[in-house]
């Protein structure tokens, strides 16, 4: 084996000397016991991110699960969890992890390096819908011992250290698998650990109710003595989004996490004593909503044309009257509480009606006798009346600049089909999330190698820039920050410009909750951290 | 006819009545374009082309249309109603799940509605074009008119942020151990907004129904021949005029019965109530295709026996028909 040279392990080294407790860097429970009672909707259809890594199933899944990190902060610093420490090669291109030991399933049997190999190997790769992103790179995972995992990497991949989060890298227990046909996503996503998970988290399955609730308890065998620090935490399926948000009002539900409750709620519950909201705790998830342009055929195909469908969109007025405040005027691909890519000189879009006129008439689209310049469909994302107020307001004011707007009306499924694979919509609002770096969430949008009929959220517009292909090609290998940060920089510099999508705004995961409930917000990833140190005075 | 001949005579129309849903509940679904590989791969932030295309695989979604349909058929006819993809799990069991929230709450709100319904109407028909009997009716109107999911976010906001009586959602209290009888009481405390909810406006449509059925019946002949033979008015409304309205009020019961389950769609969501309705919705907007088939098929089966209970009570409630 090749001598490693210790990179990265020097707050962790000291915190393994220190032993687990202080590993976690946490003060112990202010306040011991108690039920966290939250709310989202939908329910979720599984209790493993493995099923599908949808909002709900994310959150209740990491109480479950955890995987060899854990983060700090909105820039995701890594710090133990599973692995207690962990080096990384000089090339970059290996990387070691000390497990913790004495570390125990749900289930009583003991933790080993086998389930992390397992996991990455006959799992997350294969079955989890970012899995080829994070560890399409690795040549290998070896065991030298049940305490050492090595993953030794074909490229640098920069953002390697990022990936170990319990929701997108979630360990499971090998054993769990005994007679699980592997080869087919069905059937790995109809086991039984799917439904009534096996994890090493600080929670421990209990009980789901189809339709009315899941309880997750205590794991009195938790590896961090002394937590968690609840007792239990129950999710309330409450399908109305009025009727969540009475609950909340009633202290009936402690939390509403991740904008679980409609924009005008929030609003109206923001001004009451005993409730707290907060838009922070998503930094490393970063939704940005646009508009998804067609870029096929004339006229969208015209930046002019797409320079005045941005100019005649007020973003302010989208975010303050359609969002009820609940967002940001985009100004790129990248959301500006990224803290570490953003490219802060970015100018912020213009509202210019007139401007947008005059760029038609350039372009040559000029008004008919019916005022009509041209005519275009748009499809709103079904996902419920604000994105259909959004449908409605981009219609009365492109109908403004002489652009007939017809809305579509379709469900989610239809709507995937005519945006991802028949590529028939001319424009569709749209959202996806930055993830914790540019290379996972953005690069999939804007590169032509990702112009994948049926992918969805990908690049449907047909976007084809040979700089910006390189620039994130170069970037997904950049070991250098700062040569990644200038990269980035330029990329934001030129997608706004050309605009392959409109940009609108920067969405806000609004969490809602009790002031009784204390220590939710921790890192970029906060609702899908295992809450082993949020309390309930 | 016999009571048996009956059964067995409405027994051979149901058979062919719920395949022809089937068959259209199948083509229906299959013409609306995307599918839950689609939504899974989407609800879990966007995946590639092989991923999503692995999901249809494994789904069965990428057969042509008639290897589904026959492989549907022959499953439906060994009443195997197929795995979920979706929520993991088999469908029947998803159901059986589901059903006993769904018929607890659509017979509450039934037991409800028939007897204030029918309780209103006859004193509305006895009082005929009394303060009492304009009262009713303009009551019944304005409940009749009420949204049931405004109804049920104003009885929440009443009863349950306001007063503090009762639950404002859900089918108990969760995560607490109890005995069965508070149990059953705790039950009970949460099913009274929902069943409410479903229940009044039905109860507006019997007791408007009744009203005018129990003053048809006033018009006969054995009505008068009652009052002839001096029985008092009470007596001759409520033993000899109301048995004999009843008929038109079990009839559209029945009839309800499908509307019932569509309108406990709204209730479960407003109070997700954990029942069937909100299974429907649930599946509808995942595309869940084989769960969304199975629900509609067991709900088209709910509805036809339900049609033939009524069948079977006409013949309780007027011999004559059965006699027929």
């Amino acid at each position: 084996m090749r001598p490693f040279s210790i990179l990265v392990a020097t707050a962790c080294a000291a915190a393994s000397l220190a032993g687990p407790a202080a590993a976690q860097g946490a003060p112990s429970c202010p306040k011991r016991g108690g039920t966290l009672t939250y709310s989202y909707h939908p329910e979720p259809t599984a209790l493993s991110t493995i099923a599908t890594s949808a909002v709900p199933v994310a959150i209740i899944a990491t109480k479950f699960y955890e995987s060899l990190l854990s983060y700090d902060g909105p820039e995701l610093t890594p710090k133990p969890s599973l692995a207690l420490s962990w080096t990384v090669s000089e090339d970059r291109k290996a990387y070691t992890f000390k497990l913790r030991p004495d570390v125990k399933w749900h289930d009583g049997r003991p933790f080993t390096a086998e389930d992390v190999k397992f996991s990455v190997e006959k799992i997350i790769r294969p079955f989890h819908s970012r899995g080829r992103v994070y560890f399409g790179d690795v040549e290998a995972v070896e065991t030298p011992d049940p305490l050492t995992v090595v993953f030794r990497l074909k490229d640098v991949v920069p953002f390697f250290l990022n990936v170990f989060q319990p929701g997108e890298a979630p360990i499971m227990p090998k054993h769990a698998f005994d007679g699980i046909d592997m080869s087919t996503s069905g059937g790995v996503r109809s086991a039984e650990i799917m439904q009534k998970p096996v994890g090493t988290g600080p929670f421990r399955f209990k009980e789901w109710r189809k339709g009315s609730h899941v309880v997750a308890e205590r794991n009195p065998d938790y590896w961090d003595k002394g937590r968690p620090c609840l007792d239990q935490i129950v999710l309330r399926v409450i399908p109305d989004g009025a009727a969540r948000a009475i609950a909340v009002e009633n202290g009936e539900v402690d939390l509403a996490p991740m904008s679980g409750l409609p924009e005008a709620e929030i609003q109206r519950l923001e001004g009451l004593p005993r409730i707290e909201t907060s838009k922070k705790g998503a930094e490393a998830l970063g939704p940005s909503m646009w508009l998804e342009v067609n870029l096929r055929e004339k006229p969208l195909q015209d930046l002019k044309v797409r320079q005045a469908i941005s100019l005649a969109l007020d973003r302010s007025r989208i975010v303050d009257v359609v969002w009820y405040g609940q967002g940001t005027p985009a100004r790129g691909p990248i959301v500006s509480a990224n803290p570490t890519y953003f490219n802060a000189a970015l100018k912020p879009y213009e509202y210019n009606p007139a401007k947008a006129n005059q760029l038609l008439d350039e372009a040559g689209y000029k008004r008919g006798p019916d005022g009509i310049r041209f005519r275009i469909n748009h499809y709103p994302l079904p996902y419920g009346e604000t994105w259909l107020r959004l449908g409605e307001y981009v219609r009365q004011e492109l109908g403004k600049v002489g652009i007939a707007v017809q809305t579509q009306s379709v469900d989610f499924a239809g709507w995937l089909k005519a945006v991802y694979t028949d590529w028939s919509s001319d424009t569709a609002s749209a959202f996806t999330h930055n993830y914790s770096d540019p290379s996972i969430g953005v690069e999939r949008s804007f590169t032509s190698y990702n112009i994948q009929k049926g992918a969805t959220f990908t690049n449907s517009m047909n976007y084809r820039n040979a700089r910006v292909d390189e620039l994130f090609r170069k970037a997904s290998r950049e070991p250098d920050p700062a040569q990644r940060k200038a990269q980035f920089a330029e990329i934001q510099q030129i997608l706004h410009d050309e605009l392959p999508v409109i940009f609108l705004m920067e969405m806000s995961y609004t969490h809602v909750w009790n002031r009784r409930v204390r220590g939710l917000i921790t890192n970029g990833i906060s609702m899908y951290s295992s809450w082993s140190g949020v309390w309930k005075d | 006819m016999s009571g048996a001949l009956l059964l067995i005579r409405r027994f051979a129309q149901v058979v062919p009545v719920v395949l022809a849903i089937a068959t259209l509940n199948f083509v229906l679904l299959h013409l609306a374009p995307g599918d839950a590989a689609d939504i899974i791969a989407a609800q879990s932030g966007g995946s590639s082309a092989e991923f999503v295309e692995e999901l249809r695989r494994s789904f069965g979604l990428d057969r042509p249309f008639w290897q589904q349909f026959l492989f549907y058929l022959g499953r439906l006819l060994m009443l195997d109603l197929g795995f979920s993809h979706v929520q993991q799990r088999p469908v029947l069991e998803l159901i059986l799940d589901r059903v006993p929230a769904t018929l607890l709450l659509m017979l509450t709100a039934m037991a409800i509605a028939l007897a204030l319904g029918v309780l209103l109407g006859i004193v509305s028909a006895m009082r005929y074009r009394s303060v009492v009997d304009a009262l009713v009716s303009v009551l019944a109107l304005v409940v009749y008119a009420t949204p049931q999911f405004w109804l049920g976010l104003m009885l929440i906001v009443l009863f349950s942020t306001t007063l503090g009586l009762l639950p404002s959602g859900g089918m108990e209290t969760i995560a607490t151990d109890m005995s069965p009888a508070a149990r059953a009481l705790d039950i009970g405390r949460h099913l009274v907004l929902p069943a409410a909810t479903l229940g009044l406006f039905y109860v507006a449509l019997y007791a408007r129904v009744m009203r005018s059925s129990m003053l048809e019946v006033y018009g006969t002949d054995f009505i008068k021949t009652a009052r002839a033979k001096g029985l008092s008015e009470s007596r001759v409304g409520l033993n000899h005029a109301a048995p004999n309205a009843l008929l038109p009020v079990v009839t559209l019961a029945g009839v309800q019965i499908g509307h019932l389950l569509g309108g406990s769609i709204l209730v479960e969501t407003v109070y997700g109530w954990p029942g069937l309705g909100r299974l429907v919705l649930d599946a509808l907007l995942q595309r869940d295709l084989n769960l969304l088939l199975g629900i509609l098929f067991v709900s088209s089966v709910l509805v036809v026996v339900a049609n033939l209970i009524v069948d079977l009570l006409y013949g309780v409630l007027d011999p004559r028909i059965a006699q027929r």
